[in-house]
């Protein structure tokens, strides 16, 4: 059994005595999907504040089921998922909706509104959640600078490369300053060096204090961040390090 | 505090108005569905308050004529008749009164040659009684009748009873056909506001995502149902204003008795500002209920 990498991340239950000073618990969840049969099977999970994780495994294994529990998007059958000591699967209405502020999401199809620009699609989280006209100009700007396309705001998404039009969804995620981070396959659409780009960005973010879980299948990108890793596998989740994952090749 | 205010009424208006924007023709079916709906409820609102009005006018045009027994004294009578609770008011025509003014509108100027002629003055005391309302001239006229020492009573009993049957066959009629409206139109907006949503799906997803709440994420939608009501309300305003205005205006020119209808057509102050705000209450009502059913199926989720 691979023991786990960093002292911040844990997969086993064990008892801990203040659920909150971790930003996400998973504890004992189980999400099976009917018809196809296949999900996530008593998961523990424990991320501090600060940690950084891949989830990796096979296509279907339950990545982006993991992510949508997280973010409320599926509710667990059996367990319990915590985010900053909110328990998600029971969260409702605004108050999901508020706990959904505290987090941001970033996907691999970038869901990027094609007719408005890069900065109206990064306002308009702000927007979205009343925040007043002068504050989203303020938080604009270092956000589009962070991730590189402070001369591309302007811009439609379609003008864009693939790769920035990933660092513009990774800008809108944190633009609301969010304490998680959720990448789901982020680099799956990209080529190695837009990928590494993208990398370093959310390696970024994550030494701004920022927790960051990223699902992927690329062994490099995990080879080169020399992160921690989980993997699923047969709805099971497993610390393992950088070696064993691109060894494996999930 | 106004600034989170201002920024949030901002949010909504610009919201609304990218909806509408993207509704395109769907916005308008749904408004002139609503235009119609309304057109039709301001007509039939309008024609039973002008037809109240002209039966008014009417009835104070065609009072109840009490004739009574000879011999018997109109001041007399005045005080039996003016129990009645539906008499608003009653004058006496005194029979020496009227016999003048009868030999009068005759041509005759020797009343008294006239009186002799015929060995006595041949008719009686008169009591011209108005009703307080035009719908109680057929009943108070029944009860003059039986009154002792009235001889016969008059009035234009089947011009009246024909007017307000007509009027009640037209407010049924006009229910049954705004009621069927209002559910059509409705159902165009529940459609539209549905499309919309469907179209802007991407969007809700995103705002979701971000943590945006329903009624931050739905209230446009249901502005935009309210908004369709309020365009409606005011296109049908105009073309009620406008017709008003023409019938008026060929009524205007015409001979006395018409004038008269034309007096019973016009509508009171208060009813020129009831007219409009009512049709906006319904509108809104409308738009507010057909959006209200296409964002729930969504919001619910």
């Amino acid at each position: 059994m691979p023991e786990p990498i960093d002292p911040s991340l844990q997969i086993s239950p064990q008892p801990t005595l203040n659920p909150s000073s971790y930003t996400v618990q998973l504890r004992g969840v189980t999400k099976i999907y009917p018809k196809t049969k296949f999900g996530l099977v008593d998961v523990n999970l424990r991320l501090k504040q600060g940690s950084f994780l891949f989830v990796t495994g096979p296509s279907g294994a339950g990545k982006t089921t993991l992510m949508k529990l997280i973010y409320g998007a599926e509710r667990p059958d059996h367990g319990e998922v915590l985010v900053a000591g909110n328990s998600v699967g029971v969260l409702r209405g605004n108050r999901l909706s508020h706990l959904r502020r505290q987090l941001g999401v970033v996907f691999q199809d970038y869901k990027l509104i094609p007719r408005w620009t890069i900065s109206e699609n990064i306002a308009f989280v702000l927007k979205s959640q009343g925040v007043p006209r002068d504050e989203i100009e303020r938080r604009l700007r270092p956000t589009l600078k962070l991730v590189g396309l402070q001369k591309r705001a302007e811009c439609f998404p379609d003008q864009l490369s693939g790769g920035e039009q990933q660092r513009a969804s990774i800008a809108r995620a944190i633009v609301g300053s969010p304490k998680l981070l959720l990448a789901d396959e982020p680099t799956g659409n990209l080529d190695q060096e837009n990928a590494l780009q993208v990398l370093s960005i959310l390696t970024k973010l994550n030494n701004l204090g920022i927790t960051v879980v990223i699902t992927t299948h690329d062994m490099h990108l995990i080879q080169v961040a020399q992160a921690p890793v989980a993997r699923i596998y047969n709805g099971r989740l497993h610390m393992v390090n950088a070696e064993q994952a691109a060894s494996e090749r999930v | 505090m106004l600034k989170i205010w201002r920024t949030k009424l901002g949010y909504l208006g610009q919201e609304t108005w990218r909806g509408l924007r993207r509704g395109g023709w769907m916005n308008w079916a749904a408004i002139s569905t609503v235009t119609v709906l309304l057109f039709l409820f301001g007509i039939s609102l309008q024609t039973s308050w002008q037809v109240s009005g002209l039966l008014n006018q009417l009835g104070s045009q065609l009072e109840v004529s009490v004739y009574l027994e000879p011999g018997l004294s109109g001041q007399v009578m005045r005080p039996t008749v003016l129990q009645f609770p539906e008499v608003a008011s009653v004058e006496v025509i005194e029979k020496d009164e009227a016999w003048k003014s009868l030999l009068q509108d005759l041509g005759q100027t020797d009343i008294e040659g006239a009186t002799e002629g015929l060995g006595q003055n041949p008719l009686v005391d008169e009591l011209k009684v108005n009703a307080r309302s035009a719908a109680q001239v057929p009943q108070l006229a029944q009860k003059l009748a039986r009154v002792r020492g009235v001889d016969g009573v008059e009035y234009l009993d089947e011009a009246l009873k024909n007017l307000i049957e007509i009027n009640r066959g037209f407010s049924r009629l006009s229910i049954v056909v705004i009621g069927l409206l209002t559910l059509t139109a409705i159902a165009v907006i529940t459609t539209t506001i549905r499309l919309i949503v469907i179209s802007r799906h991407q969007e809700i997803e995103v705002m979701q995502l971000v943590g945006a709440t329903k009624m931050w994420i739905y209230l446009p939608f249901i502005l935009q149902g309210v908004t369709f009501g309020i365009i409606g309300a005011a296109i049908s305003w105009g073309f009620l204003s406008g017709i008003r205005q023409f019938i008026y205006r060929l009524l205007t020119d015409q001979p006395n008795f018409l004038k008269v209808v034309s007096d019973g057509l016009r509508l009171s102050n208060s009813q020129l500002i009831l007219l409009p705000l009512i049709l906006l209450g319904f509108g809104s009502l409308v738009g507010l209920v057909g959006s209200l059913f296409a964002v729930r199926r969504f919001a619910l989720r």
